[in-house]
C-alpha cells in the first residue's frame, strides 16, 4: 500500500484556516495522508518539512492577496534546495486572471473559487502516479 | 545479493546524517519495500546507542506541546535531536491527517531538528507497524535523543514500551479521580508522569491520586526500583519542563547505576518485539512456509469447528517450542 503524502500549509500572516481544514479532512475520507502544518509557515521552514515527510504534493492555501509573492519565493527556494520536482498545488482565493503568472512559475495545480474535490483527487493521482483507496460508502 | 553497494551508500548517507535520505528509507519501510530489509537489519544490529523517549497520553494532553518545548531545551544539549509522531489513520478510507508537527512549527527551520509524522495505518496500541524500523534509521544518525509521539488513545497504550529508554505518560488534571489512576493500563508503563495543563482546576487533586498509586507500585517492586516521579506542568506556557527534563535524566542515570534492572528492561522490550513480530508473520501468512501455512490454516478451521481448542491448537502449531 502506497498512500498519497501531502503537504498541506499557508505562507504568511493569513490566518483564514477553515478551507485548508476543510480540505485536510476531505483528502483524509479519500485515503490521503495529510501532513498538516497549518498556518504561519515560512518557505524555508516548509521546505525542511517537506524533506522530512517525503510528501508527495504540497498544497499551499491563501486568502490573502499575497500568494504571487509567496508562492514565486517557495518555487525559488524549492529548487534552489533540490526539491523543485514536488508539484505544488494552490487553493483558495485565487484570482483567474493570476493562473498564468501562476502557472508559469510552475504551480502545477489551481484550484480556486468553484472547484471540487473530485478535481483535486484527479490531480494528485496523476501528479503522483499513485491511486487512492476506492471510497467507502461512509466517505462517499 | 545484488543489495551490498546501495546498502552500503543508503548506511554512509545515514551516517552522514543526511535527511533526505532517512526520510526516503523510512517511506520505503512504511510502505513495506522489500529492498530495504537488508539495511534494516543491519541498523538494527548496530544501533542501540541513541536514547528514545517515548511520550504517550490521552488526546489532547499536550503531548505535542510538551514535545516542542522538550526540543527546544534538548536542543541546547545536542547537536541534532528527532522527533517521530504517529497518528491514527481513519479506519474507513486509511487517510490520516498528522497534525502533531503544528505544535512544533518554531523548529522547521532549524537544521538541527528531523521531525517525521507516520500514520499509524491500522496497527491498534499506538505505535505504527514500521514504527521500530524508522527508529533504527534515526538510531544511525547520530542524534543526541529521539522522541516519539504515541497516537493518544489512552490506557491500552504499551507499545511503546517496547521501544522506549524511558517513557513519559502526559495527563492532564481532567484525567479523573484516584479510582482512575488505580485501573491497570498506561500507568503501569510510566517513567515519569506529567499532569499537564496544570493551570486548570484540579491538578493538585490528580497529581496526588496519581503520586498515590505510582509509589504503592514502586514500593511493592523493591527498595532498588525507579519510583517514576509526578510533575505538573503547563506545557505551552513552558513552566515545568526543566523539571521533565531532568526526570528523564534521572530516570537515564537510575538505569545506568542498575545495570540488572536495565537488562531486564532490554531483555523484556526484546521479547515483546520478537512475539510481535512472530504474531506479525502469522498475521501475514505470506511469510510462513508452505507446509506451514496448511498446518496453520488447518489449526484455523478446527479452531472454528470447535473440534479443537486454542490452547492445543497453539501447542500444536508450536510444535518442538513448547
Amino acid at each position: 500500500m502506497m498512500p498519497i503524502r501531502c503537504l498541506l500549509a499557508m505562507l504568511g500572516t493569513d490566518v483564514h484556516t477553515k478551507g485548508i481544514r476543510t480540505l485536510a479532512q476531505l483528502l483524509r475520507d479519500q485515503g490521503v495522508e495529510v501532513i498538516y502544518l497549518g498556518e504561519h509557515n515560512t518557505a524555508e521552514g516548509l521546505i525542511q518539512a517537506l524533506m522530512t515527510e517525503d510528501a508527495d504534493v504540497v498544497g499551499l492555501s491563501f486568502s490573502t492577496a499575497t500568494y504571487l509573492h509567496y508562492t514565486r519565493d517557495l518555487l525559488d527556494k524549492m529548487r534552489a534546495a533540490g526539491v523543485g520536482d514536488v508539484p505544488v498545488m494552490l487553493g483558495g482565493l485565487i484570482h483567474p486572471d493570476d493562473e498564468p503568472a501562476l502557472r508559469e512559475m510552475g504551480v502545477r495545480g489551481l484550484f480556486g473559487p468553484g472547484s471540487t474535490l473530485p478535481q483535486i483527487v484527479a490531480f494528485l493521482e496523476q501528479t503522483t502516479g499513485k491511486t487512492l483507496p476506492v471510497r467507502s460508502a461512509r466517505a462517499g | 545479493m545484488m543489495h551490498g553497494a546501495p546498502e552500503e551508500s543508503a548506511l554512509a548517507a545515514l551516517a552522514r546524517g543526511d535527511f533526505r535520505a532517512a526520510a526516503r528509507l523510512i517511506t520505503r519501510i512504511e510502505n513495506a519495500d522489500p529492498s530495504v530489509q537488508d539495511i534494516v537489519a543491519t541498523l538494527y544490529r548496530r544501533g542501540g546507542g541513541t536514547p528514545v523517549i517515548g511520550v504517550t497520553g490521552p488526546p489532547g494532553a499536550g503531548k505535542s506541546t510538551l514535545i516542542d518545548g522538550l526540543l527546544a531545551r534538548l536542543r541546547a544539549r545536542h547537536a541534532r535531536v528527532a522527533v517521530l509522531a504517529v497518528d491514527p489513520s481513519s479506519p474507513f478510507s486509511g487517510g490520516a491527517i498528522l497534525g502533531d508537527r503544528v505544535r512544533m512549527i518554531r523548529h522547521n527551520t532549524d537544521p538541527g531538528v528531523f521531525i517525521r509524522s507516520m500514520a499509524a495505518r491500522g496497527r491498534l496500541g499506538g505505535l505504527a507497524r514500521a514504527t521500530s524500523d524508522a527508529l533504527s534509521v534515526l538510531d544511525a544518525m547520530d542524534f543526541g535523543a529521539i522522541l516519539v509521539e504515541t497516537v493518544g488513545v489512552g490506557q491500552s497504550e504499551i507499545d511503546i514500551l517496547r521501544f522506549a529508554r524511558t517513557v513519559l505518560v502526559v495527563q492532564t488534571p481532567a484525567a479523573g479521580d484516584a479510582v482512575q489512576a488505580v485501573k491497570a493500563g498506561v500507568l503501569e508503563v510510566g517513567d515519569v508522569f506529567v499532569v499537564n495543563k496544570a493551570d486548570a482546576p484540579g491538578a493538585d487533586r490528580a497529581v496526588s491520586a496519581l503520586r498515590e498509586s505510582v509509589e504503592f507500585r514502586a514500593h511493592a517492586a523493591g527498595l532498588e526500583a525507579w519510583t517514576p516521579p509526578v510533575l505538573k506542568a503547563q506545557a505551552n506556557e513552558e513552566r515545568g519542563l526543566d523539571e521533565v527534563l531532568a526526570a528523564i535524566e534521572a530516570h537515564a542515570a537510575h538505569l545506568a547505576a542498575h545495570p540488572q534492572q536495565n537488562a531486564a528492561r532490554r531483555r523484556a522490550q526484546a521479547m515483546a518485539q520478537l512475539v510481535e513480530h512472530v504474531a506479525e508473520c502469522l498475521r501475514m501468512r505470506h511469510s510462513l512456509a508452505p507446509a506451514r501455512t496448511d498446518r496453520f490454516e488447518a489449526q484455523i478451521n478446527a479452531l472454528a469447528e470447535r473440534t479443537v481448542d486454542p490452547q492445543t491448537a497453539a501447542k500444536q502449531l508450536l510444535e518442538g517450542l513448547v
